[in-house]
C-alpha cells in the first residue's frame, strides 16, 4: 500500500530524515517508534504532502500521481497529534466542511458523517460545538474526519497524546476496529505497550534513520538469535542440562535450582522434541515457556536507551 | 456541471454569522455610518442657511452620497484587510492549517475562499447601511443605478485590500504582525503609484509632455475611487476635464491619452486593480502551498502541544 523509497529531508545542515525505504503491505497496522527527533512526524508530513522531502519518493496504492496531488490525497485520511477546531460550529458542520473540502455532496456527507460518528461513539454529539468536546472526543472526531472520504491509508501521528487512560483505550480499541475492517494504518505513538497490543508491524527510528521495520514477532526473533525458554524442573536436573547440552541449536544460558533457561533457534517441532526427550529421561517438568519479548526493551536495546516519543 | 459554494466561504459565513462580534461589528458600522449621515447633514443645513445659501436643502442633499461612501470606504478599508490577514495565519495559530492543506482543496482555493467571505462578510455590513445611503438618492436626484455602481466599486476596493492582507498573512506566522504588514504595505503601494508623478512634477516638470507617469495611478484604489466619484457626480475626471478627453494629446503620452478619455480610465483602473490582486492570492497561494519552494525556505519549527 504505502512504498517510501530512499526518503531524505534536509534542514540546511541537518538531516531530519535519512534514506528511509519502508513498504507497509494493505490491511497493515504499522506502528511507527522513535526518540524525540528521530524523524518520525516528519516523515508522515511528507507522506501526507504537508513537508517537500529533499529527496526519494514516496507511492500509495497504483496511484500515480505525485505527493500532494488530488489523487494521493484522496488516499491519505490525517490525524495529527494536536489540531485545533474552529469556534461556532457544529459537531455535522464540523464533518460537511470537510466532506465538501473534498468536494463531497452534503447529502453524501451526511449519510457517511453519520455512520462515521457511530463507529467513533460520538452520535449523540452532532449537534454540540466541536470547541466544548472534549481532548478525546476531538481526537476521535478527528479520526472521523479522516475517514469521511474513505482513505486506503490512514496516518496518525501520537493520536494517544495527551488523552486520559479511558480516551486511549477508547483510541485503541478504534483503531482496531478500524484495522479489523482492512485499513492500512500507521500510527506513530510513544506508549509502546499499546503499539505493542495492537499493531502487526513496526518501524523503529533513530537519528532519522530506520533501524528495523517488521513484524514485531519477526523482530524480536531477529534481535534475540532465537527463542528463550524457561524450563521449571522439580527432579533430574543433572539429567536434564546434560541433554539440554547435548541437544544441538541449544544454548544454556543460566542454569538455577529449579529452573534452566535455554536459547532455542531451532523451529517448534525442534523444541517439541527436546521436551520429549527431557520426558523420556523421567526428567519432571513442572513449567516451560516462551519468553514474550516486550516492545520496550526491543526499543532499549535498538535506540541505545534513547527516550521514546 | 457540478457547482459547489467554496467550504471556507460557507464555513466562514456559518461561524460569522452566528457570533455577537459579528453583529457587533454590524451594529458600529452602522452607527458610523449613520453619524456620518448626520454630521453631513447639519454641515449642509449650516451651508444652506448661511450667507450664501439660497435656503433649498434639497439641492445640496446629493451631496450626502460621497460622504457616506466615503466613509464606509474607508472603513472597509480597514476591516478587509484586518480580517484577511488574519485569516491564514489565524488558521496556523488555530492548527487546523495542516489538516485542510491534506484535503483536495489547492492553496489557491483557500486563498480566494479566504478572499471571498472577507468581501462576503463585508459586503453584509454594506448592504446594511444602503437604506442610509438611499436617504441621499430619494431626495438627491441620483439614480439606483449609481447605488449598484458603489456596490461594484466597494466589491473591486475589498477584493485588493483583501489580497493584500491574504498576502501578507501568508508571509507571517503571527496575525498581529501580518495585519501590521498589510497597512505597511497599503500604504506603500498607494506611494509607489505616485513615485513617477512626484518625479515630474519635482524633477522634470520644464519638459512639455508628461509622458506616462499617470499609468501607475491605475494601480491606486484611492484614485480609481476618487475618479469614480468625480464620473458619478459630476461626469468628470479627476485627472483632468477638457471635454471627451482629459488631456491635450501633446500634455501627456499616448497609452495616458487614450486611456483617461470618457469613462476608460475607471473602467481600466477597476481592471488593473483586480489583475494585481489576483497577483497577490497567486503569491499568496504559492506561499502557502507546503510542497512549493517557498515553504522549503520557511525555517523548520517546533510544534508546541
Amino acid at each position: 500500500m504505502l512504498y517510501i523509497n530512499n526518503l531524505t529531508k534536509k534542514y540546511g545542515a541537518f538531516t531530519a530524515v535519512r534514506q528511509l525505504s519502508l513498504h507497509i503491505p494493505e490491511g497493515d497496522l504499522f506502528g511507527f517508534v522513535g526518540p524525540n527527533g528521530a524523524g518520525k512526524t516528519t516523515t508522515i508530513r511528507m507522506v501526507c504532502g504537508l513537508l517537500r522531502a529533499t529527496s526519494g519518493s514516496i507511492k500509495i496504492g497504483n496511484i500515480k500521481g505525485a505527493v500532494g496531488s488530488k489523487e494521493m490525497k484522496r488516499m491519505i485520511g490525517y490525524v495529527p497529534d494536536f489540531f485545533g477546531v474552529y469556534d461556532n460550529l457544529k459537531v455535522r458542520e464540523y464533518m460537511d466542511m470537510y466532506g465538501s473540502m473534498y468536494g463531497m455532496y452534503a447529502r453524501e456527507t451526511a449519510k457517511l458523517a453519520d455512520d462515521l460518528l457511530e463507529l467513533v461513539n460520538l452520535s449523540d454529539k452532532k449537534e454540540v460545538y466541536v470547541d466544548t468536546l472534549s481532548r478525546g472526543m476531538k481526537q476521535r472526531l478527528c479520526v472521523a474526519r479522516a475517514l469521511l472520504h474513505n482513505p486506503k491509508l490512514l496516518l496518525l501521528d501520537e493520536p494517544s497524546s495527551g488523552l486520559d487512560p479511558r480516551a486511549r483505550v477508547e483510541m485503541k480499541e478504534l483503531l482496531k476496529n478500524l484495522h479489523s475492517m482492512g485499513k492500512t494504518i500507521l500510527i506513530s505513538s510513544h506508549i509502546l505497550s499499546e503499539l505493542s497490543e495492537m499493531c502487526t508491524s513496526i518501524g523503529i527510528m533513530n537519528h532519522g534513520q530506520l533501524i528495523t521495520a517488521g513484524r514485531i514477532e519477526e523482530i524480536m526473533y531477529q534481535l534475540s538469535g532465537g527463542k528463550r525458554i524457561h524450563i521449571q524442573i522439580s527432579s533430574e536436573m543433572e539429567t536434564a542440562v546434560r541433554i539440554l547440552k547435548e541437544h544441538a541449536g541449544v544454548v544454556l544460558e543460566s542454569v538455577m535450582e529449579n529452573e534452566v533457561i535455554i536459547t532455542n533457534s531451532g523451529t517448534d517441532e525442534e523444541i517439541s522434541a527436546l521436551i520429549g526427550a527431557l520426558l523420556q529421561n523421567k526428567v519432571i517438568l513442572t513449567g516451560f515457556y516462551k519468553e514474550e519479548g516486550n516492545l520496550e526493551s526491543l526499543f532499549m536495546q535498538l535506540t541505545g536507551g534513547g527516550e521514546p516519543s | 456541471m457540478r457547482v459547489q459554494l467554496n467550504p471556507i466561504v460557507k464555513k466562514d459565513l456559518q461561524v460569522t454569522a452566528r457570533s455577537m462580534r459579528f453583529s457587533w461589528g454590524l451594529f458600529a458600522y452602522e452607527a458610523v455610518v449613520a453619524l456620518a449621515f448626520l454630521l453631513g447633514l447639519s454641515s449642509i443645513q449650516s451651508s444652506v442657511d448661511g450667507y450664501y445659501g439660497d435656503g433649498n436643502i434639497y439641492q445640496e442633499l446629493i451631496n450626502l452620497f460621497p460622504v457616506l461612501a466615503i466613509a464606509q470606504v474607508c472603513i472597509v478599508s480597514l476591516i478587509v484587510p484586518v480580517m484577511t490577514a488574519s485569516s491564514i495565519s489565524g488558521e496556523k495559530e488555530r492548527q487546523t492549517f495542516d489538516i485542510m492543506m491534506t484535503t483536495c482543496m489547492s492553496p489557491l482555493s483557500i486563498v480566494f475562499g479566504k478572499v471571498s467571505s472577507a468581501v462576503l462578510r463585508v459586503l453584509f455590513y454594506v448592504m446594511g447601511s444602503l437604506p442610509v445611503m438611499a436617504l441621499s438618492f430619494v431626495v438627491g436626484g441620483l439614480s439606483w443605478s449609481v447605488l449598484f455602481y458603489f456596490v461594484l466599486a466597494v466589491i473591486v476596493l475589498s477584493v485588493f485590500a483583501g489580497s493584500i492582507g491574504i498576502l501578507c498573512s501568508s508571509l507571517c506566522r503571527r496575525s498581529i504582525s501580518a495585519v501590521i504588514l498589510t497597512f505597511v504595505m497599503y500604504f506603500v503601494l498607494n506611494i509607489l503609484t505616485f513615485c513617477p508623478l512626484f518625479v515630474y512634477l519635482f524633477g522634470s516638470w520644464e519638459e512639455e509632455s508628461m509622458g506616462e507617469c499617470l499609468l501607475p495611478l491605475l494601480f491606486n484604489p484611492n484614485v480609481f475611487f476618487e475618479e469614480f466619484f468625480m464620473q458619478v457626480m459630476t461626469g468628470e475626471s479627476i485627472l483632468g476635464s477638457t471635454g471627451e478627453s482629459n488631456f491635450i494629446k501633446t500634455e501627456v503620452g499616448y497609452l495616458t491619452y487614450c486611456f483617461t478619455y470618457g469613462k476608460v480610465w475607471v473602467f481600466l483602473s477597476a481592471g488593473c486593480i483586480l489583475l494585481l490582486a489576483f497577483l497577490f492570492m497567486l503569491i499568496a497561494a504559492w506561499r502557502i502551498d507546503p510542497l512549493s519552494a517557498a515553504a522549503e525556505r520557511k525555517p523548520a519549527k517546533k510544534k508546541s502541544k
